[in-house]
Formats: structure tokens, C-alpha cells, sequence
């Protein structure tokens, strides 16, 4: 079995157990097979791109055909414009801060650390945040709090421990303020989708009832 | 609503009617299916795994489709492949489906959105 199918057989994790018994296997041999064939004369970059993108989807119907109410994932529209607004933060902060970058402004009140917090957080918490709802049951706003408080914490280390062999080199007091500010933008909004989402489906079942 | 008539099921996902289509003809397993849709489209329509397994595992449920006790040929075939075949339901219900899209492309035709050739 080559790299891929492993880990493919990982990404299998975001279906529902039952539905992986059924047909987690049959699933795995299908893309061992597609694979092979696309190695042989495609791009297996838009081939990872497309089963991708049909494992995110897929699984959250499963999950959400699972569960048979609104859950996490029942409401796709709203994780869309959710997921959708995240990168576009994310983009827009990273075109903020090649301009200040480019204008010798990244300093200027502190705005590129927060801007560079931002954009490294954004990226590697949320994906991680992300991964942990599709695989897990846990708390989305409690996975979120904690994921991201631990992604900021080490990414501030790293910058410490980089930072260690050039000293004086780093503006600590805008790196840490950068590195705050980016952790109440995130949760904050995290914490504005969650609220938002679990009161409209509430409101939902009111009308329901 | 009873679900016996196969308009009951109509309109179908096109995930669904292209893997009904693909077990027409034949039984296969899931590759197969998967190779089938790609070709006879040209490559249009690609159903990933978690489409045509998530789509099988719907139209087992509703009986549209069966999964076969034993491989068509055991001798070429990898043991642990799963086939599938029509049943009769799934069979009328993949007729209702083209019938239905028939009438559809007949619409378009008499609001001259396509020619008479279908073309």
C-alpha cells in the first residue's frame, strides 16, 4: 500500500465509524486504483484537489445524515460563508501585510505583527480546528478556544527559539501584542459563528415545534 | 408517501442516475462504476469515492440497487471487490429518470434551444 492510500485511509477518520466499516475498505481500494490510474498520465495534484473536496463534502453528509438534526455540518451554507470568510481574512490580512512589508510600514502601531499573527495563526489553527470537527464530536467552541490558545503559544515558542540566535533582532512587545490580538480576533469570531448558528437553529426548532 | 411508483424517486442526483445508468447494462464494482461515468461523459462527470459510496449506500438502502453474493468471475477479479447490479425497482426508476429527462431535452427543442438533430 503506497503513501497516498494511507493517507487517504487517515482522511477515511471523517466519515461516521459505521459508515467506515462499510465501506472504508471498498473506498480505499477505489482510490488506490484511481490513483494508479492517474500516476500514469494525469495531475495527481488536481486528483488529491477533486478527492479532497469530495471527502469534505461527502463526510459531512454522512455525519450530518447521521445525526438526522442541524449539527455542526447540517448547516453547510453557514459553515460555507464561514469557511469562505475565514480565507478571505486570511488573504486579505497576507495582502495587507506585503503592502506595509513593501512601504517600510509593518511597524507602524503594531498593525503587520498583528497582521502577521493573523494571517500564520489563521492558517495552521484553523486547519487543525477544521480537521478536528470533521473527526471529532467535540465541543466546536471548545475545540476552537483550545486549538487556537495552543497554536498561538507555540508559534510564539518557535519565534522565541528563532529569535534566540539573532538577540536584539525581534520587537517582543509587538510580536506578543500581535500574537494577543490575533487570538481574540479568532476565538472572538469563533465564538460569534458558534452563538449565531446554535441560536438560529433553536429559533428553528421553535417554529418547528 | 409511498415510495413504489419510481416517479416517487424523481428527480434524481446525477450521482445516482450516472451509477444507474453504469449498472444497466452489467453488474460491477466500484472502479468499474467510477471508469464507466468517466468515459461514457469524456471525463464531465467524475464521481469521487465519498460520492459513489455515499450514493450506493443510499440506493442499497432503498433498493435501487443489489449487491451480488458472488463476483461475476472470480478467476480475474481481486476477491474483495463488492459488485452491484439493478434491481427491478432501480430499473424502473432509472427509465422514469430518462423518460423524464427526455421530456425535459423535447421542451428545449420546441423552444428551439437545441436543433431538431439534437445538436
Amino acid at each position: 500500500m503506497n503513501l497516498s492510500t494511507r493517507v487517504y485511509g487517515l482522511l477515511l477518520l471523517a466519515y461516521p465509524p459505521e459508515f467506515r466499516r462499510e465501506f472504508g475498505g471498498q473506498m480505499q481500494q477505489v482510490f488506490r486504483d484511481s490513483y494508479r490510474a492517474e500516476a500514469r498520465g494525469g495531475s495527481l495534484l488536481s486528483f488529491w484537489l477533486r478527492t479532497f473536496v469530495d471527502l469534505v463534502l461527502t463526510a459531512s453528509k454522512e455525519r450530518a445524515d447521521r445525526s438526522g438534526r442541524e449539527g455542526v455540518f447540517m448547516n453547510r451554507r453557514s459553515d460555507l460563508v464561514a469557511l469562505l470568510g475565514c480565507v478571505g481574512i486570511i488573504v486579505i490580512a497576507l495582502l495587507l501585510l506585503g503592502y506595509l512589508k513593501r512601504n517600510d510600514f509593518f511597524s507602524i502601531y503594531w498593525v503587520g505583527y498583528i497582521l502577521d499573527a493573523l494571517v500564520s495563526t489563521g492558517v495552521v489553527g484553523n486547519f487543525i480546528v477544521l480537521l478536528l470537527w470533521m473527526t471529532t464530536r467535540l465541543n466546536p467552541f471548545r475545540a476552537a478556544l483550545w486549538t487556537l490558545a495552543t497554536v498561538h503559544a507555540v508559534l510564539l515558542g518557535v519565534i522565541f527559539i528563532i529569535s534566540r540566535s539573532a538577540p536584539g533582532s525581534t520587537d517582543w512587545g509587538g510580536v506578543v501584542l500581535g500574537y494577543l490580538v490575533s487570538f481574540l480576533i479568532w476565538v472572538g469570531l469563533h465564538f460569534a459563528w458558534q452563538s449565531r448558528k446554535f441560536t438560529r437553529i433553536d429559533t428553528d426548532q421553535n417554529k418547528s415545534v | 408517501m409511498t415510495k413504489e411508483k419510481p416517479e416517487a424517486w424523481l428527480p434524481l442526483t446525477p450521482a445516482m442516475f450516472h451509477i444507474l445508468l453504469a449498472l444497466a447494462d452489467k453488474e460491477r464494482h466500484g472502479y468499474e462504476i467510477m471508469r464507466e461515468v468517466d468515459e461514457r461523459t469524456e471525463g464531465k462527470m467524475r464521481v469521487g469515492p465519498g460520492t459513489l459510496y455515499g450514493s450506493i449506500k443510499r440506493m442499497l438502502n432503498d433498493g435501487l440497487i443489489e449487491e451480488l453474493d458472488e463476483r461475476p468471475d472470480p478467476e480475474l477479479d481481486d476477491e474483495r471487490r463488492r459488485y452491484y447490479r439493478l434491481s427491478d425497482l432501480g430499473r424502473r426508476v432509472a427509465i422514469a429518470e430518462a423518460e423524464r429527462l427526455d421530456k425535459l431535452v423535447k421542451s428545449a427543442r420546441s423552444k428551439k434551444l437545441l436543433s431538431a438533430r439534437g445538436t
